[in-house]
């Protein structure tokens, strides 16, 4: 038994394997090329992508370092749970798939452990489902909807003229470089950087990952300052440019499943009726901007979730995220923006 | 009994050997009638309650079944993946090698030439044979059990989408192959285990505890970076299966990812049984 250590060479061997097989699989990113491009050239190139059939997974990640979310408190309202939903798929990881198929039929499937939310998209025909507690929203879209969306796009830019605009308007807020061509689902696309040339923002940079031969959106990364993990990032993980099963898009709730029909633009009371100004403020400009709602939108005391939440701080309430900052002032006014909390208390 | 057979012989007869002790054993048996109470109790419950389960409510999918009988035989795989399955898995994977030491048998197996890596192949080929008809049991169970009590109908996915029987039949079949790819892993891990002792208790109660401990493990959001390692990190992937169309991403990784344990812990367990002085 003297070579008894050859014996457990195959033990040795395996992680080297492994190790070796995941950094070639990471490694290989970049290895095809992509010719030169300005970030004007790039945005051109996103703003001047064909309608795309395709079908793709896609996961999203964030660490936003919001305070983690109780699940199921009883006694809350439908408004709070809206709020925690909203809150929780912004917040949490999530896996899912999209189908874009003809040119107004698309699908979005979001993965949960037991159950999927569903979002359908069918001409003016939407629907909504949740597996989870089995029910349907379905949208239907008012007849002229369709000739007044056409109406409105009347002033059709160019790809080039629209990349143009674009750049015009957030050159004095925001420096657009192209970074390293990334790998992103299998494919290499070039990275057009938005860095707010602002340092009050809690941003810190933005990436676009844009698809080198189709121009199509695969990935969007927004870091915050001085953090070097992203804290919210949503790309594909693979990518289909085939058109996918038409029937995808035809979709029967199942029976026994609660479906609620909405029609937009019947709403009474709710939502804000054409014409009306909106009741949001706007405070400041660029990445500093703030967003205002008046006083007496909300009162802390009637929602104990979002109460516990909160920190107190001076002057109100404060939900404070890498990316994001939430300020509930003593008189029920709520300020968002992306900026630190500070900045928020210093608003008027 | 395990020291009755014939010690030599080519491999299938080794391994056709070793499959007849695994199912002549009475706890082999016992494991099975254990597995396949739960799809039954699962459907008495359902059938017998005055009001059935709401949507979301108890064990995933409960609320399907009384729609079409086979989600009986899905919610039933989803509700033993986690402990049952990998406790009986455990004990046959974890008893694989220490058992015949245990009970002397071990150095009658060896003395055909060359004799111990055969022996540790067929071994774990027992373990995973097992491995494979555990979740068949419950599979089989459920689907019996299911369509007597609530018949055999239309299925809804998680999607929204509704499949006939047929599709909902091929379904819960993947459903069953899923779960028993994700325990090829913890069989590999239990069969180094079983390497390491001559007391079988021992080495299935360490595999069970590293099972449960992998879980625990996967839940804490803090070792977000090790999830992806972890042999049960796809024990739950089965859902992909139920989805409109169907994804075969969780089936896959799994399958790649429990590769990675087979020949990891199958080459741990082949240095050390292969190094070790056999006495018993």
């Amino acid at each position: 038994m003297t070579r008894t250590w050859t014996r457990w060479l195959p033990a040795a061997a395996v992680p080297v394997v492994v190790a070796a097989s995941v950094t070639l699989a990471g490694s290989s990113a970049g290895a095809d090329e992509l010719p030169d491009r300005t970030p004007e050239q790039v945005l051109t190139l996103l703003a001047s992508h064909d309608h795309q059939p395709l079908s793709g997974e896609f996961t999203q990640t964030s660490d936003l370092g919001l305070p983690s979310l109780p699940g199921d408190l009883p006694g809350t309202d439908d408004a709070t749970t809206g709020v925690l939903t909203a809150l929780d798929l912004i917040d949490s990881d999530h896996t899912g798939r999209v189908f874009v198929g003809e040119q107004d039929q698309a699908r979005v499937q979001v993965f949960d452990t037991f159950g999927e939310r569903d979002v359908i998209v069918d001409g003016d025909q939407a629907w909504f489902y949740d597996s989870g507690d089995d029910t349907a929203t379905h949208l239907t879209a008012p007849e002229n909807a369709e000739d007044a969306e056409h109406t409105q796009q009347t002033p059709t830019l160019t790809p080039e003229q629209l990349a143009q605009h674009v750049i015009e308007a957030a050159d004095p807020s925001t420096a657009l470089t192209i970074g390293e061509n990334v790998q992103v689902a299998g494919r290499t696309a070039y990275d057009l950087v938005l860095t707010p040339r602002s340092t009050d923002t809690l941003v810190g940079q933005v990436s676009i990952a844009v698809d080198g031969e189709t121009g199509l959106p695969l990935q969007v990364t927004i870091t915050a300052r001085g953090q070097s993990d992203p804290a919210l990032q949503v790309g594909y993980t693979s990518l289909d440019l085939t058109a996918p099963d038409a029937g995808l898009f035809d979709f029967t709730p199942p029976s026994g499943t609660t479906v609620e029909e909405v029609t937009p633009g019947q709403h009474d009371g709710q939502g804000i009726a054409p014409g009306e100004q909106s009741p949001v403020e706007h405070v400041g400009t660029g990445w500093d901007s703030v967003l205002l709602a008046p006083a007496g939108t909300l009162d802390l005391s009637s929602q104990p979730v979002l109460a516990q939440l909160t920190t107190a701080v001076d002057g109100g309430h404060a939900v404070s995220t890498n990316l994001l900052s939430l300020l509930i002032t003593d008189d029920g006014q709520v300020r968002l923006g992306a900026v630190p909390v500070e900045a928020l208390q210093a608003v008027r | 009994m395990p020291g009755d057979r014939a010690a030599g012989g080519t491999t299938i007869a080794l391994l056709a050997s070793e499959l007849r002790v695994l199912l002549r054993r009475g706890r082999t048996w016992a494991m099975f009638g254990a597995l396949a109470a739960i799809p039954v109790l699962l459907a008495l419950v359902v059938f017998f309650s005055a009001s059935p389960p709401g949507p979301g409510e108890g064990p995933p999918l409960l609320d399907k079944v009384t729609q079409n009988g086979m989600f009986v035989s899905v919610t039933a795989l989803v509700v033993t993946t986690p402990l049952f399955l990998p406790l009986t898995i455990s004990v046959v994977s974890g008893d694989a090698i220490a058992g015949e030491a245990g009970l002397g048998t071990l150095r009658y197996l060896l003395v055909a030439p060359a004799g111990r890596l055969r022996l540790l192949v067929v071994k774990y080929a027992g373990a995973a044979v097992f491995a494979v008809l555990a979740p068949a049991v419950v599979l089989l169970v459920g689907w019996a059990i299911g369509s007597a009590l609530f018949g055999v109908g239309e299925a809804t996915l998680l999607s929204g989408d509704v499949i006939g029987p047929g599709g909902a039949l091929a379904r819960s079949a993947l459903v069953a192959l899923h779960v028993a790819i994700s325990m090829l892993g913890l069989s590999a891990i239990g069969l180094f285990a079983s390497t390491l002792t001559t007391v079988g208790v021992g080495a299935m109660a360490a595999t069970a505890v590293l099972a449960v401990v992998a879980q625990v493990l996967g839940q804490l959001d803090q070792l977000a970076w090790l999830h992806p390692w972890l042999f049960t990190h796809h024990w739950l992937g089965m859902m992909d299966l139920l989805r409109e169309p169907i994804s075969f991403s969780g089936l896959t990784d799994n399958l790649v990812l429990q590769a990675g344990y087979l020949a990891f812990f199958g080459a741990l367990a082949y240095g050390r049984f292969t190094t070790k002085d056999v006495l018993s």
